[in-house]
C-alpha cells in the first residue's frame, strides 16, 4: 500500500489521536523516562542546578533503598510500602463489600430510591483534601468522634489519641472508605439492574435459597464490574495522597509509621529533604510493584474481561 | 413471608444507619464552620450562636476570592481542553481500525500506573528549562511555572487518558449504522462524526466533563509545586492557611464548606447524567 493510500485510509484516525498522544508523551512518558533516569543520579539540593549532568551513581540509590540497614530513607520507605499495601487491601475489601451490600438494599422496591442514592453519594463529591481536613479535625483528642464515643455514648473509658501510633491506620482507612464506597454502590446498583429477573424466577422455582441465588447468579454476573472497580480502587489507594497529606500535623508533619502512605512519604523526602535521586529511584521501584499487582489482577480477571 | 418481612426491616435499619454515617461528617463540617474559635477547639457539639461572620471572615483573612477564581479558571479550561482532546481520541479508538490502535489504547491505560511524584519533578524542571530556552533562543517571555498555562497544560494531559477510556465506551455503544448511513448520503467521515455522532454522544460527553471538573478541583500535589501565591488554587490556599493559622478550625471548616459548594452544586445539576454516564462505562465496558 502506498503512503498516500495509507494516509487516505488512516489519516483521520491518526489526526484524532495525535493531540492525546502528544500530551501523553509530553506530560506522562517523557517526564517518566527522565524520572527513571534521575533514579541513577546523585541528585540532591547541591547538585540540582546541574540536573541531568549530576553525578551518575548507577544502582547506588537502589542499593540504599533495598539493602542499606543504616539508611533512614529505607526505614521510612519500607514502613510506607507496608502501610500502603495494607491500606489498599483493607480499603478495597471494605468499599467493595459495603458497596455490594448497599446496592442490594437499594435494589429492593423502595420509596424515593433516587433520593437515597443521591444522599449516599454526597461524600464522593466532597473533595478529598476537604475529607482529609475534616476527618483530621474530627479525630482530634478533643474532637467530635471522641466526644461522641466517650462523653455521649460512654463506649470507651477515656479519649484515645487517634492520630498517634497504630490507631492512625484506622484513622486513614475510615475516611477513605467513607468517601469511596458510595460510588461502588452506585456502579453495582446499575449492574444489578441489568441482570434479567427471569434468572431469579427460574432459580426460585428450582428452590434456590437467597444465598444460593446470590452465589450462583448475581456474583458471577457481577465479576466483570468487580474487576473494573477493583482496578480503579487499587490505583486510587496505591497512589493516595490528599487525605493523609491534609490530615496530619496540618499537612506538614510526619503521620507516623502507621499513617504514612508512599506518596506522602516520597513527597516529604523529595521536596522536603531535596533528595530527588533517591525519591526517583523509590518511585520507580514502587511503579514496578504496582505493575506487578496489576498483572496479578489481570491474571485473576482475564476471563471475565474477555467475556464482556 | 416472615423471612421477607425481616429482610425489609433489616434493609431499612441498614439504610438509615448507613445514611447517618455518610451525612454526619458533612453536617459536622457545616456545623463547625458556624462555631466560635473556642467552641471549635474544645469539641463542643453545637454552636451556641451561629457565627455567620466566619463566612465573611474567610474572604478577608485570606485571598479566598483569588483562590476561587484560580480554581474556576484552571478547572474550567482544563475541562474544555481535555474534553476536546479525549473526545477525538476516544472516538478514534471506538471506531477506526488503524495500525497501532492497540498500542495506543494500552499506553493510555499505562499512564495510570505511573506515580505522579515520579514525573512531577521532571515536569517542573522541564518547564523551567523551556522558559529559559524560549528567552535565550527566541527572546520570548514564556511562563509555565507559576502561571495558569503551565497548570492547565499539565492537568489537560493528566485527565485525558481516563476521559478517553470513558468516552470510548460511549462511542462504542452508538450503532455503527448511523455513520454508515451518513456516508452513503455523501457526508465525509469528519462530517459524520460531528453532525451525527457528536450530538448523540452529548450526555456521555457532559458526564465526562463533570468528571474531569470534579477531579481537577481535587488536585493538590501538582498545584502545590506548579503555582505561586497569585495562581494558587483552593486546595493549595487552604493548605497554606491551615499551616499558618493552626487553631482556626472554625475558619478552615468555613473555607472547606465553600470549596465543596461549587462541585456539590454541579453534581446536583447533572447527577442523573453523571451517574448514568460513569456507571454505563463500567457496566458495559
Amino acid at each position: 500500500m502506498g503512503l498516500a493510500k495509507f494516509w487516505q485510509r488512516h489519516g483521520l484516525a491518526y489526526l484524532f489521536v495525535a493531540p492525546a498522544l502528544l500530551g501523553m508523551v509530553l506530560v506522562h512518558y517523557g517526564p517518566m523516562l527522565q524520572g527513571i533516569y534521575m533514579g541513577f543520579l546523585d541528585l540532591k539540593l547541591s547538585t540540582l542546578r546541574l540536573y541531568l549532568s549530576a553525578p551518575f551513581v548507577g544502582l547506588a540509590n537502589y542499593r540504599e533503598i533495598l539493602f542499606d540497614p543504616q539508611s533512614t530513607f529505607r526505614t521510612g520507605f519500607l514502613y510506607a510500602v507496608r502501610t500502603t499495601l495494607l491500606y489498599a487491601l483493607v480499603v478495597n475489601a471494605l468499599t467493595l463489600s459495603l458497596g455490594l451490600l448497599f446496592a442490594h438494599v437499594l435494589n429492593r422496591p423502595l420509596l424515593l430510591r433516587g433520593l437515597w442514592r443521591t444522599l449516599f453519594l454526597l461524600p464522593w463529591v466532597v473533595p478529598s483534601y476537604v475529607v482529609g481536613l475534616l476527618w483530621g479535625f474530627m479525630w482530634l483528642k478533643n474532637g467530635v468522634i471522641n466526644t461522641l464515643l466517650v462523653d455521649v455514648l460512654h463506649l470507651l473509658p477515656e479519649k484515645p489519641h487517634w492520630l498517634i501510633g497504630p490507631l492512625t491506620f484506622f484513622a486513614i482507612v475510615l475516611p477513605t472508605v467513607w468517601r469511596s464506597w458510595p460510588f461502588v454502590m452506585v456502579t453495582y446498583l446499575a449492574a444489578l439492574q441489568t441482570i434479567p429477573q427471569e434468572l431469579y424466577e427460574a432459580a426460585k422455582v428450582d428452590g434456590a435459597t437467597p444465598w444460593q441465588r446470590f452465589r450462583h447468579i448475581t456474583w458471577p454476573l457481577l465479576r466483570p464490574v468487580t474487576a473494573i472497580l477493583l482496578l480503579y480502587g487499587l490505583l486510587g489507594t496505591l497512589y493516595s495522597f490528599n487525605i493523609v497529606y491534609m490530615m496530619f500535623g496540618h499537612g506538614a508533619g510526619y503521620p507516623g509509621e502507621w499513617g504514612d502512605l508512599l506518596m506522602t512519604n516520597l513527597f516529604r523526602n523529595t521536596f522536603g529533604m531535596w533528595n530527588f535521586g533517591l525519591g526517583a529511584a523509590a518511585s520507580t521501584l514502587y511503579m514496578l510493584l504496582t505493575l506487578l499487582l496489576i498483572l496479578f489482577w489481570y491474571r485473576v480477571f482475564r476471563e471475565d474481561l474477555k467475556a464482556r | 413471608m416472615r423471612e421477607e418481612r425481616w429482610l425489609a426491616w433489616g434493609a431499612w435499619g441498614v439504610l438509615v444507619l448507613g445514611l447517618a454515617g455518610q451525612l454526619f461528617p458533612i453536617l459536622w463540617m457545616v456545623n463547625t464552620s458556624l462555631m466560635t474559635q473556642l467552641e471549635a477547639a474544645t469539641g463542643s457539639l453545637f454552636p451556641k450562636v451561629p457565627q455567620w461572620g466566619n463566612y465573611l471572615e474567610i474572604w478577608r483573612a485570606l485571598p479566598f476570592f483569588q483562590y476561587l477564581k484560580n480554581s474556576l479558571l484552571v478547572c474550567g479550561l482544563t475541562t474544555l481542553f481535555a474534553l476536546g482532546v479525549a473526545t477525538l481520541a476516544g472516538y478514534a479508538l471506538a471506531r477506526f481500525r488503524f495500525p497501532g490502535a492497540e498500542l495506543f489504547g494500552g499506553s493510555v491505560l499505562l499512564t495510570q500506573v505511573i506515580p505522579g511524584i515520579l514525573f512531577l519533578i521532571p515536569i517542573y524542571i522541564m518547564y523551567i528549562a523551556f522558559q529559559n530556552w524560549a528567552r535565550e533562543a527566541w527572546g520570548l517571555e514564556v511562563r509555565l511555572v507559576g502561571s495558569y498555562s503551565g497548570l492547565v497544560l499539565t492537568y489537560t494531559a493528566f485527565f485525558v487518558p481516563m476521559s478517553i477510556w470513558i468516552l470510548r465506551g460511549f462511542f462504542a455503544s452508538i450503532p455503527k449504522e448511523l455513520e454508515e448511513a451518513a456516508l452513503v448520503d455523501g457526508a465525509t467521515p469528519f462530517q459524520a462524526f460531528h453532525r451525527v455522532i457528536l450530538p448523540l454522544a452529548l450526555p456521555g460527553i457532559a458526564a465526562t466533563a463533570v468528571y474531569i471538573f470534579l477531579t481537577a478541583w481535587d488536585e493538590l500535589l501538582f498545584a502545590q509545586i506548579l503555582t505561586t501565591e497569585a495562581t494558587a488554587t483552593i486546595p493549595v490556599g487552604i493548605r497554606n492557611f491551615v499551616g499558618n493559622f493552626q487553631n482556626r478550625y472554625d475558619l478552615v471548616m468555613a473555607a472547606a464548606t465553600v470549596a465543596t459548594l461549587p462541585v456539590l452544586f454541579l453534581f446536583f445539576l447533572v447527577q442523573r447524567w453523571l451517574i448514568q454516564g460513569l456507571t454505563a462505562g463500567a457496566v458495559k465496558g
